[in-house]
């Protein structure tokens, strides 16, 4: 069971992390990519807001990741 | 206490070096036209006054780096006077800045290689620079001290043979005169843009724990760096508009290249050319001594891991702090969005000079018996212009550069409460955030998929983000309950 766990736990770390640095390379390209603004179909006025979503969700998702995958590595 | 082991092995020469080729990056070689478009000839203004803003701030790096000469620079200095959340700031923007612009350098080393090699993979070159320079850095402070000397004077040279070729030569637009197309503004908004030609001259502060003598030298290293980088771009500037208008420089990629062409032909913008690589080389060996030394120092304090203390055995460095640090930059310098993380390089190094300057007033009225074997002139107005000017200078970055300067802080500020508080606590407050963040991206998948959002999506956006939004809501409410059941 403790095995399961800790493979889950760094598996789900592991995508946090991803989906982390995926937001955090989205705060540069809403700002630089038009070809992004327009898919998400962001005007100029949202682009700072987006940006700020982007930036917390990123943070917060490489913290939790690590959260997770240091609990795996804290437990071996 | 642990920096009594590292050995105090750079001279004068050595230190200074440090200053100069900190400094000196390939952005001087760019930079310029643009410069030249806001501030007309009066980019020459714009240098020295960029150079006495700096000044301000050197002023007080040598006379808190020969009073604390410990590793760790801006660190030590915010340790000593404010202590906790703030000190730990200032390192972690330190650590991050300097690692950043490793990277940022060797993946400018590696675009300018790539103009005479065309075939080259730029990624590959700017990671074996990194490597490069890791393993120089790992052999001993001595031998990094030595590779930067000789690449600064070869550097220094190049320059010079431009300035003095500039000088003799008989081309010119005609009588010198100062102008500024967009006035005073113009001047001080080009003055923020080539700021960054003066950073990364405090790495003499986060060496000064490796200098010998360091209540004479780092004073004397400090401010002779300085004056030498005013004298040089101001120089510099000069030959620039006595052989082109300032109008000619817009546009211009490499706009030192192309007024070496003027004057010196081909082998004019070779010259330069090579000066670029040289001046990101010397860039990339001091920020990975620099983010070293801050990783040791934060190490020392408890922050970051014990092992960044270890020094090697037979080389005495610390090899781990260069080794994780270098994994990173190579990292980011593999990616190719460099350019993302270079805006938080500017923050960092600006966080790092307001706190050098508040330092040194706390310091001089918390302990006024503290040895000072230099102090800075004209106190308290030197160090206050220190912070006035810093700050403004932020007002002149651009918005993106602070929401990364303010999503750092804030990884920052986690990264010190899970030290500084109970781990336990910590997970339960993830995992809380967590189910909070599956259950709304749950709700927003919902509504996506039921066509109630308010904003106005395509059937393929639709059918995009409502499947990851529910990928998102699955993954954060399984991490949420692993934390929060976390034994």
């Amino acid at each position: 069971m403790t095995r399961i766990r800790k493979a889950i736990s760094k598996l789900v770390g592991g995508i946090q992390c991803m989906l982390g640095g995926l937001a955090s390379a989205l705060v540069f390209l809403v700002y630089a990519d038009p070809s992004i603004r327009e898919l998400l179909a962001a005007t100029s006025k949202e682009v700072p807001l987006y940006m700020f979503f982007f930036s917390v969700f990123g943070t917060f998702s490489i913290l939790s990741g690590l959260v997770l995958v240091r609990e795996e590595d804290s437990g071996s | 206490m642990g920096e009594k082991r590292l050995k105090r092995e750079l001279g004068l020469l050595h230190a200074v070096m440090m200053g100069i080729g900190g400094a000196i990056c390939a952005g001087v070689f760019v930079t310029l036209g643009y410069a030249a478009t806001l501030a007309g000839t009066s980019l020459i203004v714009a240098m020295i006054l960029c150079g006495i803003i700096n000044f301000f701030t050197m002023l007080s790096y040598a006379e808190l780096g020969a009073s604390i000469p410990s590793a760790g620079g801006e660190y030590t200095f915010a340790k000593a006077s404010f202590g906790g959340f703030l000190s730990f700031a200032t390192g972690w923007f330190e650590w991050i800045s300097n690692m950043f612009y490793a990277a940022f350098s060797s993946v400018g080393f590696a675009y300018l290689i790539s103009y005479i090699i065309p075939a080259v993979n730029v990624p590959l070159i700017a990671v074996v620079t990194v490597a490069v320079f890791t393993l120089i850095n790992i052999k001993g402070v001595k031998e990094t001290g030595l590779t930067q000397t000789v690449l600064v004077i070869v550097l220094l040279m190049l320059l010079g043979v431009f300035i003095f070729w500039g000088f003799l030569s008989g081309q010119n637009v005609g009588m010198f005169e100062l102008s500024a197309p967009t006035g005073f503004l113009g001047v001080l908004r080009a003055s923020a843009f080539i700021f960054v030609v003066y950073l990364g001259g405090e790495a003499i502060a986060v060496a000064q724990a490796e200098i010998k003598n360091p209540g004479k030298t780092i004073p004397r290293a400090v401010l002779l760096s300085c004056m030498a980088l005013i004298f040089l771009y101001t120089m510099m500037a000069f030959v620039v508009f006595k052989i082109v208008p300032a109008e000619a420089l817009a546009g211009q990629s490499s706009p030192l290249a192309y007024v070496a062409e003027k004057f010196m032909g081909p082998i004019g913008a070779g010259v330069i050319t090579i000066g670029g690589v040289i001046a990101a080389l010397t860039s990339v060996n001091t920020s990975i001594m620099a983010h070293s030394r801050v990783a040791y120092a934060l190490s020392r304090d408890g922050y970051f891991p014990r092992s960044f203390f270890n020094l090697h055995k037979r080389f005495n460095t610390p090899f781990i702090a260069i080794l994780a640090g270098s994994v990173f930059t190579a990292a980011f310098a593999a990616t190719g969005i460099v350019n993302f993380v270079t805006y938080a390089t500017d923050f960092g190094f600006i966080i790092g000079f307001i706190f050098v300057n508040l330092s040194l007033i706390k310091l001089r009225r918390d302990n006024p018996n503290l040895h000072r074997p230099f102090k800075v002139p004209l106190y308290p107005l030197t160090p206050i212009l220190g912070v006035v000017t810093s700050l403004l200078l932020i007002f002149f970055l651009e918005p993106s550069t602070l929401l990364i300067g303010v999503e750092l802080f804030v990884f920052g500020l986690v990264v010190y409460y899970i030290r500084m508080v109970g781990y336990n606590r910590i997970c339960l407050a993830v995992g809380g955030m967590n189910l909070g963040v599956g259950a709304f991206s749950a709700l927003l998948a919902y509504l996506m998929i039921s066509n109630n959002l308010l904003m106005p999506l395509s059937q393929n956006s639709t059918s995009l983000f409502s499947s990851f939004a529910l990928f998102v809501s699955i993954t954060y409410l399984i991490a949420g309950l692993l934390n929060i059941t976390r034994k």
